[in-house]
């Protein structure tokens, strides 16, 4: 391992910036720093999230962030192709894509886990997405250990480890004082090489463990439970607290899904996009003829805690829950899938 | 094609984190295999559309058109199995899922009822309207399976129209099938789709039975009149292979009095409608369960689906 | 005094009122539902209740986080003609009085318990309180059936809109045309369009929202700065003159942006223009923008 002061990390950070399209995690509040305004800076809060370096950014490395780096791989909306209409013709532009390499610096453990789901989701299964395909191949991904928790992470009930990652290009681990680097991949050798200059050695520096979590849940036999709990009164139970809301879907590292529609600047001129859908809204599932299969918020609930701890183990071989916390610390009414899943546990099924 | 079992309620799990069977697209070494240095082309996309023409419409009723879409340059833009489903669009409009009808050489054919922002846009264009189109998508009914035996088509209203595309493929093939009984209805003779293949071309298929029905009694129609369900019943038709669409009021009715009949529910194949947007597999909203209707479906047996959440 | 009015020795004292009250009624069988608060899955979290049986009513607590204002729950109980028991806050039972104005929920299948508020405190930092307290306007519920009093009740600002109006308001107000238009450039920007604002939103109470209409669709599910500023600018428009304060379309934001601000600015302009008290204090007096007087300033025509 060897290892740079945290004091020093812009060091690093600046020596990465001009070769790749680089990552970094961004506190929130300073989002509105613009040269021209100063009096105001701290005026809007926001929530913390993967940003683009520049020099000068108020980096956030104390926790995990507000909003997860889902978006750089599968951004809200985003421009598929162009179609323009004169007379009777239809003309179809695709999208130009980008080579630029990509570096996502200072993931943590649990965000990891939900980039292997989000794989698994639009690169496998019979078709590859080309717009995920595009952004992720050319992306290299910094972990780094968590040193600390949120209240309400529980990655570690998960079955993840959150000070390391072993499918990460590289693993960043927290020694207290300075961050140490430990390439795992080819790739990841390579860049750490270009910039060992900056480093010294590690000799037998120890990562900092974080505390005990103190949210645990019990995932064991929750699959298999749901199998036979799809009639079960726990969902009229849980369902009438759900606002409707897409918090949980939209924080949420594994939620993929997604609706196509077009913004027009004129009729004949169309931006055909696609942008994050959630399960959530009513509008989600009903058809043009306006029947829903999923009309009440008791299925809409159903089918999002089904799909993350049943459907997706069926489709996608694993759980698509990675105890980051995003829904237990956000969601309004706290309908939230650490405490479902205490509920699925403690629920009683009659053989 | 990639086909999804439909999860065995009694089966086991792969371990967490762990996909035993690995696909073919399977990205090998986890997040390693991304680096940039090794970034190949991406392929082709699936979800982008290519520019096609709807050279004919034909009017099947007051809310149904058939509409024949030939590529930009005059070749068949996909050849789908019967069964399966193509994305049109008219790009102002948007973008909506469609069983593919029928097909020739050059072009394919989708007949569209009227109702929704897009079904209403296509209702008013003209011939030589071009649009976009992709596909195919979904798994297309069971051939195979089907070979040999003798097959029941039972329908309403415009769901013949994925029914149809394996009628077309079965008087094609007409030496690798059984006798062939079709039993359709709708509201009334307007509301009858194909009315040429139903009058014209198909009571002249050799070993087959056609049947035809509508809701109520109109003075021009000397046929049967009745719902489709109960017809089904009158007939009673020997338990063989059947192939039901049609609205929900009608499947729920019809797959009631088959298995009354004494059909096997493995030999009960249906069709479903969801709400759709990508077609392959991703964007979420059809599922039933943990299968995608886009890609795992549309077609499925009754046995399938009673294995699956009655969530449709 | 009212027996209608229980003191309580401490707050502490408040979740053993609630559960009596919560028994009794749905032992009675006057009521089938009550609406309450329970403990979530951390000490720092509450979370809305829904208790059918008079047994579970212990599960019922109040505490510095019972933040949600539960009325707008009603709504999913509008036509069932059952009657539902309800917990409030001195703020909510401003947004419960709107609903029952706006006839969106009738009186008489409510029973109104209400809590006069000793406070609520940041999840985040237990010493700091709540965002929403700072606009509170009335700590005491304008209406009730029952009050649970306590004497540590929170002394409510004086002023409409409350120290957080006057702190955070003249701030975006003393900034340039062009600092202020980048200020809610930004805003929208990192807005999401997850509608929890919306959702949570007691005055929003349309069955169906113009956001989510398919034919015409308003809006569509692109996320862009100039829809974002669509949708806050329009909802702001919509429950001008209605909104009670109760913060928490600012309290759910996942992003936390200040979504309240604008209502804030709406609510202080209509209440100066018109020399009116804030929306919903009584049930005896209609929101500014709901009753037409021919005095009316008609300086914005």
């Amino acid at each position: 391992m060897r290892k740079i002061a945290k004091t020093r990390i812009d060091d690093v950070l600046r020596a990465l910036a001009p070769r790749y399209d680089l990552y970094v995690p961004v506190e929130g509040a300073t989002t509105m720093r613009t040269p021209t305004a100063t009096l105001w800076q701290e005026g809007l809060e926001n929530a913390s999230r993967f940003r683009l370096y520049e020099e000068g950014l108020p980096l956030y490395w104390r926790t995990n962030t507000g909003l997860s780096p889902k978006d750089l791989f599968f951004p809200q909306t985003e421009k598929m192709y162009t179609a323009i209409s004169q007379g009777k013709t239809v003309e179809i532009k695709e999208e130009s894509t980008n080579a630029w390499p990509i570096i996502l610096f200072g993931v943590r453990s649990c965000d990891i886990a939900s980039i292997d789901c989000m794989d698994r989701v639009f690169l496998q299964k019979g078709y590859e997405d080309t717009y995920y395909k595009n952004r992720r191949q050319r992306t290299l991904i910094f972990a780094l250990g968590c040193s600390t928790h949120e209240d309400t992470c529980f990655c570690t009930s998960m079955g993840i480890d959150p000070k390391a990652s072993p499918t990460a290009d590289v693993q960043i681990s927290d020694l207290g004082d300075a961050f140490g680097f430990t390439a795992q991949s080819p790739s990841g050798q390579q860049i750490l090489a270009s910039i060992d200059s900056l480093m010294s050695d590690a000799y037998t520096a120890q990562p900092v463990s974080p505390d005990p979590m103190l949210i645990n849940v019990n995932l064991e036999g929750v699959t298999e439970k749901l199998e036979t709990m799809f009639d079960h009164p726990l969902w009229d139970e849980l369902s009438p607290r759900c606002i409707g809301c897409g918090t949980c879907t939209f924080l949420c590292p594994t939620c993929y899904c997604f609706d196509i529609n077009h913004k027009s600047p004129t009729h004949a001129h169309i931006v055909k996009q696609r942008s994050w859908d959630s399960c959530m809204f009513v509008d989600y599932t009903c058809m043009a003829g306006g029947h829903n299969p999923r009309p009440s918020k008791t299925e809409r609930v159903r089918n999002r805690f089904l799909d993350k701890l049943l459907y997706n183990r069926q489709r996608h071989g694993r759980v698509f829950c990675v105890g980051c916390g995003r829904c237990v610390s956000k969601c309004p009414v706290s309908l939230e899938i650490a405490t479902v899943i205490q509920k699925i546990q403690a629920a009683e099924v009659t053989p | 094609m990639y086909v999804h079992k439909i999860p065995n309620s009694h089966g086991t799990y792969e371990t967490q984190g762990v996909l035993t069977t690995p696909d073919t697209n399977t990205i090998h070494g986890g997040t390693t295999g991304y680096a940039p240095t090794s970034a190949g082309p991406v392929g082709p996309n699936p979800l982008l559309p290519q520019r096609g023409i709807i050279t004919k419409i034909i009017t099947e009723t007051p809310d149904t058109k058939t509409f024949c879409i030939t590529g930009i340059d005059g070749t068949k833009p996909f050849s789908p199995q019967p069964g399966q489903l193509g994305m049109l669009s008219l790009p102002a409009y948007g973008e909506a899922m469609f069983s593919v009808t029928s097909q020739d050489d050059t072009h394919l054919h989708m007949a569209i009822k009227a109702v929704g922002e897009l079904t209403n846009a296509l209702h008013e264009i003209e011939e030589g309207q071009e649009c976009g189109i992709r596909g195919p998508y979904g798994n297309g009914f069971p051939l195979e399976f089907c070979r040999g035996k003798d097959l029941i088509f039972i329908a309403g209203g415009i769901g013949l129209a994925p029914v149809r595309s394996l009628i077309e493929y079965c008087i094609n093939h007409r030496a690798d099938f059984g006798k062939l009984t079709i039993v359709y209805g709708a509201r009334s003779y307007a509301d009858l789709v194909f009315k040429e293949d139903l009058f014209e071309n198909w009571p002249k298929v050799a070993n087959k039975d056609l049947y035809i029905t509508i809701d109520r009694a109109e003075e021009t129609w000397d046929g049967h009149v009745g719902f489709v369900p109960s017809y089904i019943e009158e007939l009673a038709l020997s338990p063989s292979v059947a192939v039901v669409c049609g609205p929900p009021i009608m499947i729920q009715f019809t797959l009631a009095n088959l298995e009354k009949m004494g059909f096997c529910p493995a030999d009960v194949i249906t069709t479903m409608e969801m709400r759709m947007k990508c077609g392959i597999g991703k964007c979420g909203r059809c599922n039933i369960g943990s299968c995608f209707v886009c890609l795992d479906g549309p077609v499925f047996t009754q046995e399938q689906l009673n294995a699956m959440p009655a969530e449709y | 005094m009212n027996e209608n009015i229980i003191q309580v020795p401490d707050k502490s004292g408040i979740s053993k009122i609630m559960r009596e009250i919560a028994g009794d009624l749905l032992r009675q069988q006057t009521i089938s539902l009550v609406i309450g608060w329970e403990k979530g899955i951390l000490p720092n979290k509450s979370a809305p209740a829904f208790i059918t049986q008079s047994q579970d009513a212990e599960k019922l607590i109040f505490d510095e986080y019972c933040y949600h204002n539960l009325t707008k729950y009603l709504l999913q109980r509008k036509g069932s003609g059952l009657k539902t028991a309800i917990f409030v806050k001195g703020c909510d039972s401003r947004s419960l009085v709107g609903l029952i104005q706006d006839n969106q929920i009738a009186r008489e299948d409510i029973c109104i318990i209400g809590i006069s508020c000793p406070g609520l405190m940041e999840e985040r930092n237990i010493v700091i309180p709540a965002k929403k307290c700072e606009i509170c306007y009335t700590s005491v519920p304008v209406e009730y059936d029952f009050l649970i009093d306590c004497p540590e009740t929170k002394t409510a600002n004086d002023e409409p809109g409350g120290s957080y109006a006057h702190r955070e308001l003249p701030r975006v107000e003393n900034m340039t045309l062009d600092q202020r238009n980048i200020y809610w450039q930004k805003m929208f920007e990192n807005c999401i369009r997850c509608y929890a604002c919306r959702n949570t939103c007691p005055v929003c109470s349309c069955k169906e929202c113009c956001f989510d209409q398919a034919n015409p669709t308003w809006l569509g599910k692109g996320n862009s700065t100039s829809d974002n500023g669509f949708y806050h600018l329009v909802r702001a428009m919509h429950v001008a003159g209605r909104c009670v304060g109760c913060g928490e379309c600012e309290r759910v934001c996942p992003m936390n942006l200040p979504v309240m601000l604008l209502n804030n600015k709406l609510s202080l302009s209509i209440e100066e223009l018109f020399d009116e008290p804030p929306a919903s204090l009584s049930l005896d007096v209609t929101a500014t923008l709901n009753h037409f007087k021919p005095d009316d300033p008609e300086e914005f025509m």
